[in-house]
């Protein structure tokens, strides 16, 4: 049996023996690096300090100078922009005013956050059971229209509509999950496939739902449905009139924690769903129905997405449009590096949730002070999950020991049924 | 004592029967949909006209009278044909070719959908399909969906699954817009994009052979980085030198002779470069992976990498240079892509990549399957499109689905059976 | 070839798979190598074929000491290879097969599959195996597809065949066959290292026996020996076991199998009508070489595998074809054959591999959630009494030795109210000490007046453990006989000689 190390040598061992933690610390840092080298690379004021190199011994240190004060200006940018602002900070302390100003970044990263955090946690349930849902997205813009529908087309007490319009947004997701998981349980269809196709058909299921008569907003010819009543929306949490927007949403993603934390760590049926994910001979061997898990998996991964998007609408725009989850702005595919950034754990994912939103809503701040485009947080998102997902490559880089667990792995057959 | 058992050898698949007579059903619900709706649907004396000549008159010296077909007779003979494919389905239940049939359906039902769209007594303003017009328009897009689903088939082969060809798609156009910029020198944009897709391919490769990460979590990971990455620099390099994104579009070579048949010599024969290099480059990779000595050692790769580690095949080496190979292939497809555009925008290959992935499946894995599954879907997407100005009541979103409905059917075994190479996906590791 | 192997040793970490191994092949001979799964024999061979590199020893062919670094140096110097799992490429035809890696070309790169074809029918005639170049080979029954893998192996001019376990999945038809063919072969000149743990196939075709056990070379035999001489050297006796029996007083019948048939995997009949009848307060033993039908045996009453016919019925309930969770339901402890596949999360802690089968069952969880302090609480009492040596009960499986996997697995089905205990190779790969852990719970288990059934290729551990003696064969029982009954009787049932005593 190994000897007990002292707590002194047992932190260096922690940090040299590239634990999970570590590597993932190590990653971001290597994130934010490969950042800092698009910038450099592609500011034209950096690359021109560069140029003059060799004209005048000063220039080195001016060409250093130059990069660090670009660098430093665009991340700074990012911080002051999503967590605080510190002299505004200070100003509201010492007046008393101006709160707004100051508590706006963080109530920006907690909007963007919130929907994060539900759809991720849906993504990662998948991942522990040997999922791979790559169709969150999807899931998610049929959660929205469904809940915005619910919530605009239909009318009642707030007390009602509210849950009802989420629940409609649970139900559409849940729906959509559904396919693939019968798909997959019934005739082998490969998930990664199916989900991934989904993800367009309800793209196009978007467009033809807020182009056709009985959803699309009145009096309009544009892509844009009917807005929410105000009795479904989530109210911003300090009232209307605070200008911040962070909405009692926050409480539905806290749920969706503590339910994702329960299932996963406390309930048999999560049990179930992790002993299949780490072991599907040993699952069977042990009575777990593997098909049952399956599609309750998918159930459960949709139901989560369509609930963020319900969320997403219901506190922000409040009724869903053409350009709804498009592109990099799919909290459904930020979902799936969110998941692998947190380990796929409650805990872990809302860490990672705030990240990403905060590099999100940061990289916004960045491109308005500093002009270097919000699209950087994206590439550093990206690049902290690509060395999440190769801890061999974290480790060879920063010459950590210990033994390797080994990369991730999800895809236990191939394509095709 | 005899050890052999009674059972059917387990090459017969009970459900196939089943399967069989559920796609014959499908077919016979196309065919009365077509039927009712293309067909009955219009009032008797409805007609439809099909133009053949090009819209620019300059490239034809050539003339095609106008066909006008009564609208209604016509869909009813088509539904007639696509009915009786049912009906040799459900009653002879032909094992093979299930597919094709499936495809020559396809194609049917949406010649009948523009016949009925451009009726005229109709409500549609256009009461004439420009065959020609539309084959060219829809060229443009099948011969991306065929670069994308040609290095799909490179890198499965090889057993490993490249789902960045859209981020390779976007490298390519990106890099090729500005060579193209620059050089106004189309050869040298195409050799850039090959560059630039292939660099994207071997990082895949890397991260998937030497770490032997998740191959489906890099691709998607590398197609977000790519997309931000190319409207980060977007931004960042081409409105401050929009001279390095300008805006040219490919020439069209018209080969002599030939590019002045009618009909056919627009479709084939007056293309861009990119479209000749597409269908040599079908020929090339058809006749390497199933004629030479290495798409042998590629295809047993993808099968069963043991096997050919066992008679010396370096099988992590194939992999390299395949997944290269076809991420240099699908550079080059976001090349062509961008010289049909005149430059690069952000997010303009939205889900291509994807199709092309879905034309590789339902193309079996072969090159010559996906020139046709790609001819499919780019006409679905290209009409989807196309078919706004006909002012068509149904969504023409429901045809954007199609191509992905169809594609979900196949890999759920629905409509005919598809095998990916044996060892698609799975990590290789040397004893 | 003349081949001869000088003290191949191979170790993986603690493990000895090879320990100072000599072998001797003589040109036009057919050499067996015989001994049990998990003696070492595969090791050797990859050893052999350049798959692995040796710690110690040499290998000489023709008299010239070489060194073999990887498979493609071992076919450039005449050693062919056929693989239990074959090598070939399924959706390739005969020809592509053979080829690959040695293709004939044309211009451009092009194989020239015209003389590949002529090349495999001109050696197809040569050495009699017959096959066509143009079949697809999975579609090709398994005979057909092993000589696709002799065919490939010649085209390459092997001088030297290994066959490694060339019957396990062959038909007897097929089996005669094979013989031939091997017969043939080595009249030709050629050398056949075959590899294989039947008895019968050995004296039918080895012109020389060489047996290992546990990586040792432990006899050599000439084919005229008996096969009880050789069933007795193969499993050895190593270790001598002797656990305290108390006599108990036998209980009703608990498992009854009447009249069962199982197939295999690939839809052949692997356990041919068994019927057996195990009661309370007795160990009822398989033994049997391995690949005999136990495995499918085992699985079928676990409900992990179909039931073909017959009927399978536990206390009071028939669990023919039921669900594995219908099995554990109706009190069935299973300890599987292959503990980490089958019966463990390695990645998981203690706690829970310790209620992997209850994990709903008062206390461990009520109305859906989990009682984490019952799971503990459980886990700190099996850890305690069944000596599960671990760091904790929250330190995943995989960090435990292997013995100590195995009494998680112990503790985990003993510790819960059973029918029958049903065990497949509960001592493989375990050090003597755990061996004899293992062996001291399932007596006690037994001598409380319970049920079990043991399956196990070790003759040691049948006739320390059981009861009764049952010895499986080609998918039958051949005998039921007292622990008592001498090894080369039970050797001789175990090759397939039937015989009906005491029952």
């Amino acid at each position: 049996m190994p000897t007990e190390p002292t707590t002194k040598r047992s932190w260096r061992i922690h940090a040299t023996t590239g634990s999970p933690v570590v590597v993932t610390v190590f990653a971001l840092l290597l994130g934010l690096m490969v950042g800092a080298v698009v910038i450099i690379t592609t500011t034209p004021a950096v690359l021109d300090a560069w140029r003059g190199l060799f004209h005048s011994w000063s220039a080195p240190a001016h060409a250093l100078n130059v990069t660090f004060d670009n660098v430093g200006a665009a991340y700074r940018a990012m911080f002051t922009g999503s967590i605080i602002n510190p002299p505004q900070l200070w100003h509201s302390l010492v007046t008393g005013r101006g709160w707004t100003n100051s508590l706006t970044p963080l109530s920006e990263t907690l909007t963007y956050a919130t929907p994060l955090v539900i759809v991720s946690i849906g993504v990662g349930i998948a991942f522990q059971t040997g999922l791979f849902n790559i169709g969150a997205n999807g899931q998610a813009v049929i959660g929205g229209i469904a809940g915005a529908a619910m919530g605009s087309m239909v009318h009642m007490p707030s007390v009602f509509h509210l849950p009802l319009s989420l629940l409609a947004g649970v139900a559409g997701g849940a729906l959509c999950g559904a396919i693939p998981g019968l798909l997959k349980a019934y005739t082998g269809a490969h998930e990664v496939i199916v989900t991934l196709m989904f993800n367009y058909v309800t793209y196009a299921f978007l467009l033809f739902a807020v182009l056709s008569t009985p959803f699309q907003q009145p009096g309009q010819q544009n892509d844009i449905g009917r807005t929410m009543d105000s009795s479904a929306q989530l109210a911003p949490l300090f009232g209307a009139h605070s200008g911040l927007r962070v909405s009692y949403g926050i409480f539905v993603a806290a749920a969706v924690v503590l339910f994702a934390w329960w299932l996963l760590n406390r309930s048999s049926i999560g049990f179930d769903f992790r002993v299949t994910g780490a072991n599907p001979a040993a699952a069977r061997a042990s009575g777990i129905n593997a098909k049952t898990v399956i599609v309750l998996v998918f159930l459960i991964s949709g139901g989560l997405a369509g609930l963020a998007g319900v969320v997403q609408v219901a506190s922000t725009t409040h009724y869903v449009d053409g350009g709804f989850l498009i592109g990099n702005a799919g909290i459904g595919f930020t979902a799936i590096t969110v998941a692998l950034l947190g380990r796929n754990r409650p805990v872990g994912i809302v860490w990672a949730s705030l990240l990403f939103a905060a590099l999100g809503v940061g990289g916004r701040n960045m491109q308005s002070l500093t002009g270097i485009p919000l699209d950087l947080a994206t590439v550093i998102q990206s690049a902290i999950v690509l060395f999440v997902a190769t801890p061999l490559l974290v480790k060879e880089i920063f010459r950590l020991r210990g033994t390797t667990q080994g990369s991730l792995q999800l895809a236990t057959k191939g394509w095709g049924s | 004592m005899t050890l052999l058992a009674t059972t059917p050898p387990h090459h017969a698949h009970p459900t196939d029967d089943r399967r069989v007579y559920a796609v014959g059903v499908f077919m016979a619900l196309i065919g009365l949909f077509t039927l009712l709706v293309f067909g009955l649907g219009c009032v008797a004396r409805a007609s439809s006209s099909l133009t053949f000549n090009p819209i620019s008159v300059v490239n034809a010296p050539w003339h095609v009278g106008a066909l006008t077909l009564n609208a209604r007779w016509t869909n009813v003979v088509v539904s007639l044909v696509i009915l009786v494919g049912a009906g040799e389905v459900l009653l002879r239940r032909p094992r093979r070719g299930l597919m094709t049939r499936f495809g020559v359906v396809a194609v049917l039902f949406l010649v009948a959908l523009l016949i009925w769209a451009a009726r005229s007594p109709g409500p549609s303003p256009i009461d004439f399909i420009n065959v020609t017009s539309i084959l060219v328009g829809a060229s443009a897009t099948v011969m991306v969906l065929i670069f994308g689903a040609l290095s799909g088939v490179m890198c499965e082969r090889a057993g490993v699954v490249n789902i960045a060809i859209e981020g390779q798609f976007i490298a390519g156009a990106f890099v090729g817009s500005i060579f193209a910029s620059i050089t106004n020198d189309f050869f040298l944009a195409a050799l850039a994009g090959l560059v630039a897709g292939a660099l994207i391919g071997w990082l895949l490769a890397f991260f998937a052979l030497r770490y032997q990460s998740d191959q489906i979590i890099v691709g998607v990971v590398l197609v977000t980085m790519l997309g931000s990455l190319s409207s980060y620099l977007n931004l960042q390099v081409f409105t401050p030198y929009p001279n390095l994104n300008l805006g040219n579009l490919a020439p069209n070579l018209p080969i002599p002779l030939l590019a002045k048949i009618p009909v056919l010599g627009p479709v084939f024969f007056n293309q861009p470069g990119f479209f000749y290099a597409m269908i040599i480059l079908v020929g090339v990779v058809s006749f390497a992976l199933f004629k030479t000595r290495y798409g042998l050692h590629v295809r047993a790769v993808g099968e069963h990498p043991r096997a050919a580690a066992t008679v010396g095949i370096n099988v992590v080496r194939v992999r390299y240079l395949n997944v290269t190979l076809g991420g240099a292939i699908a550079g080059l497809g976001g090349v062509a892509f961008m010289a049909t555009k005149g430059q690069f925008q952000v997010g303009y290959t939205s889900g291509l990549g994807y199709i092309a992935l879905a034309a590789l499946i339902f193309g079996r894995w072969r090159p010559s399957g996906a020139v046709v599954a790609s001819i499919i879907f780019g006409l679905s997407v290209y009409l989807s499109y196309d078919l706004v100005t006909y002012q068509v009541p149904v969504s023409i979103y429901v045809l954007q689905m199609f191509p992905y409905l169809i594609t979900i059917a196949v890999v759920a075994g629905l409509i005919g059976r598809v095998r990916a190479p044996a060892a698609d996906g799975l990590p290789y590791k040397r004893d | 070839m003349h081949l001869e192997l000088r003290g191949i040793t191979k170790r993986f970490g603690s493990l000895i798979a090879n320990d100072h191994i000599d072998l001797e092949v003589q040109p036009g001979q057919v050499h067996s190598l015989l001994g049990e799964n998990g003696a070492g024999k595969s090791t050797l061979m990859n050893v052999l074929f350049g798959l692995l590199t040796p710690d110690e020893g040499q290998i000489a062919l023709n008299g010239e000491v070489v060194e073999i670094h990887n498979p493609g140096e071992a076919v450039r110097r005449g050693i062919g290879m056929v693989h239990q799992h074959f090598m070939l490429v399924p959706v390739f035809s005969v020809t592509e097969n053979v080829v690959l890696g040695f293709e004939p070309t044309t211009s451009l790169n092009r194989v020239d599959y015209r003389q590949a074809r002529d090349d495999i029918r001109r050696l197809s005639h040569k050495f009699n195996l017959d096959v066509d170049p143009d079949a697809i080979v999975e579609n090709l029954p398994v005979g057909l597809q092993q000589r696709v893998e002799i065919l490939k192996a010649l085209s390459h001019d092997a001088e030297l065949l290994i066959l490694d376990e060339p019957t396990a999945v062959l038909t007897p038809q097929e089996i005669d066959s094979l013989m031939t063919i091997v017969r043939s072969l080595a009249d030709s000149g050629k050398s056949v290292l075959f590899i294989t743990h039947k008895l019968k196939e050995v004296k039918a075709i080895a012109d020389k026996i060489t047996v290992i056990r546990h990586g040792r070379v432990v006899g050599r035999a000439e084919p005229s020996a008996s096969e009880g001489e050789l069933a007795s050297l193969m499993v050895g006796r190593d270790v001598q076991l002797t656990v305290e029996k108390t006599p108990t007083s036998l209980g009703e019948d608990v498992l009854r199998l009447r009249d069962v048939v199982v197939l295999d995997d690939r839809g052949l009949v692997a356990v041919n009508g068994v019927s057996l009848d195990v009661r309370a307060g007795e160990i009822v033993a398989i033994a049997g070489v391995q690949g005999n039908g136990q495995t499918e045996l085992v699985e079928a009453i676990a409900g992990m595998r179909p039931v073909a016919s017959g009927e399978i019925t536990l206390g009071e309930r028939d669990i023919t074809n039921c669900t594995p969770r219908q099995a554990l339901d109706a009190g069935l402890g299973h300890i599987p054959e292959d503990r980490q596949r089958d019966g463990l999360i390695l990645s998981m802690s203690v706690a829970d591999n310790l209620v992997l089968n209850t994990p709903r069952r008062a206390p461990f969880a009520r109305r859906g959630t989990r009682n984490l302090a019952a799971v503990n609480t459980n886990a700190d009492a099996l850890v305690g009494r069944f000596d599960i040596r671990t760091t904790s009960t929250q330190a995943p499986v995989s960090s435990l030795s292997g013995g100590n996997q195995q009494k998680v697995i112990v503790a985990r089905e003993l510790s819960r109210p059973l029918e029958l205990l049903l065990a497949s190779q509960p001592t493989r790969g375990l050090d003597v000490g755990s061996i004899e852990y293992v062996h001291r719970q399932i007596v006690a288990y037994r001598n409380e007046g319970h049920a079990a059934l043991i399956v196990s290729s070790e003759l040691d551990e049948v006739l320390a453990l059981g009861d009764r003696v049952a010895v499986m064969f080609e998918g039958q029982i051949s005998g039921v006989v007292a622990p008592t009954t001498s090894r080369e009787t039970i050797g001789l049932l175990m090759a397939g000689t039937r015989e009906t005593s005491a029952d």
